[in-house]
């Protein structure tokens, strides 16, 4: 084949590709019933359907295998890059979201190639239409969820000690250990509060100076602080598609010097599929919780 | 990890798809830390492809099928195992391929493709298993 002809076949094999999924993903917002929400099929039947057009594109092209993946990741790429400069995805995000575009990109490009190997017009059609269909259907559906993740340490220190740092605690100076936080996600540093008593304003502090307004609903001293997020901060990275919708540290004095500190988050989701996403913000809420509580831990135990 | 996966995770091939997105995320991994394999597994792909009756398919499992007039007699996983029909016991006598890394003693063989020289071994094991389908339709059909 001219080498002209080539390049303009692949080239064609990305632009029809990342056109097709930007038409559908648009459409989609007019079709969910919540425009807010990125469904299992946005990030799951499109990028399929992605490659399987580009491997229509590339049918007669004889590719092997080895340059299949590599023209499948920079159509990946692309994907991504234009979704940073349209949807306004923070890097973390797209961090977070590239093996689910690299896998099904890749995945369609293979199942693609079979199929036109095949070339059986009706098949080819069912398998398309299918996907097309399972993407309506899942655009239209309603989509909600929610979720709360617990985490519990034992402070060598009395509960009284404990709830000194819990309510409100200077900033935290260790380094990062998880990776996200490592290359660039925020992490918390330091918590304030208005005052002592239920109705109270806290705000959670971090490392990019966003603020998480939090006010005070159960106060209990060396028990039980309970706070609902009244503000999330407006970060490319979390916004639209997590809610923090409230925090919890429970105390609990085990009678022998020492606290079981447990720290409960409720989250709300707006990225699916589920078992891919709810992974990550578990992770992700876990070591949020994790480094403010071992901090708490560090401050009680140093009294 | 892939061990890992087929060795905790094996309930999870009943979901469709996954398997194969598996698969692919091992091409990806194989594609940035050691691509050669990839073209071992293109020149397997061309060789196979030259031989009467032979075609190939996706398979269920993810990674590329061998049929021989439709049936399989091989399939190659994109991190480079292929897993063919047993063929010569005296090819398991040489030690360098293994019972199937799933279901041992299956009728079905492993082969880890690792470097070129494994290369010509697997060109040599998947031309026995397709040369006993072959003859054997032969010596059917006369």
């Amino acid at each position: 084949m001219n080498k002209k002809i080539y390049e303009f076949e692949v080239i064609k094999g990305f632009i029809l590709s990342n056109i097709f999924a930007f038409i559908v993903i648009a459409v989609s917002r007019f079709l969910k019933p919540d425009p807010g929400i990125f469904v299992y099929a946005e990030f799951v039947i499109v990028p399929l359907l992605m490659g399987i057009i580009s491997a229509w594109c590339w049918k007669n092209m004889e590719i092997k295998g080895k340059r299949l993946t590599g023209f499948s990741c920079l159509n990946g790429a692309l994907a991504i890059l234009l979704s940073a400069i349209f949807l306004g995805e923070g890097v973390i995000c797209l961090v977070i979201v590239s093996p689910l575009i690299f896998a099904f990109i890749i995945t369609g490009v293979f199942i693609g190639r079979a199929m036109f190997r095949k070339d059986n017009t009706n098949l080819n059609i069912s398998i398309f239409s299918f996907l097309f269909m399972l993407f309506i259907v899942d655009s239209v559906s309603k989509h909600h969820y929610e979720n709360l993740v617990s985490d519990v340490i034992v402070i060598n220190a009395p509960a009284k000690e404990v709830w000194k740092h819990v309510v409100a605690f200077k900033q935290i100076e260790k380094k990062n250990e998880f990776w996200l936080f490592r290359i660039g996600m925020p992490s918390p540093v330091a918590a304030t509060v208005d005052g002592y008593y239920e109705g109270a304003g806290r705000k959670c502090i971090f490392s990019n100076g966003y603020i998480f307004d939090e006010k005070i609903v159960v106060y209990r001293p060396g028990q039980d602080l309970t706070f609902d997020i009244v503000n999330q901060p407006k970060d490319p990275e979390i916004m639209g598609h997590i809610d923090i919708l409230r925090g919890q540290f429970l105390l609990k004095d085990n009678g022998n010097g020492t606290t079981t500190l447990t720290g409960n988050s409720w989250y709300r989701l707006y990225v699916f599929p589920l078992w891919y996403y709810d992974v990550w913000a578990e992770s992700i809420t876990r070591n949020v919780h994790l480094r403010v509580m071992e901090h708490i831990k560090e401050l009680s135990e140093s009294r | 990890m892939f061990a890992f996966v087929v060795k905790n995770l094996a309930f999870l091939k009943a979901v469709p798809l996954l398997p194969l997105v598996f698969d692919s995320l091992l091409r990806l991994r194989v594609f940035f830390i050691k691509p050669e394999i990839l073209d071992w597994l293109d020149e397997l792909e061309a060789e196979a492809s030259t031989w009467p009756g032979m075609s190939m398919a996706v398979h269920k499992y993810g990674g590329l099928q061998f049929n021989y007039r439709g049936k399989e007699i091989a399939h190659l996983h994109s991190n480079g195992l292929l897993d063919s029909r047993k063929t010569k016991t005296k090819l398991i006598l040489e030690g360098r391929i293994q019972e199937h890394h799933v279901f041992a003693k299956s009728g079905w063989i492993s082969f880890y493709l690792r470097s070129k020289d494994g290369l010509d071994y697997a060109k040599k094991l998947l031309l026995a298993a397709y040369l006993k389908k072959h003859q054997g339709n032969l010596k059917a059909e006369f």
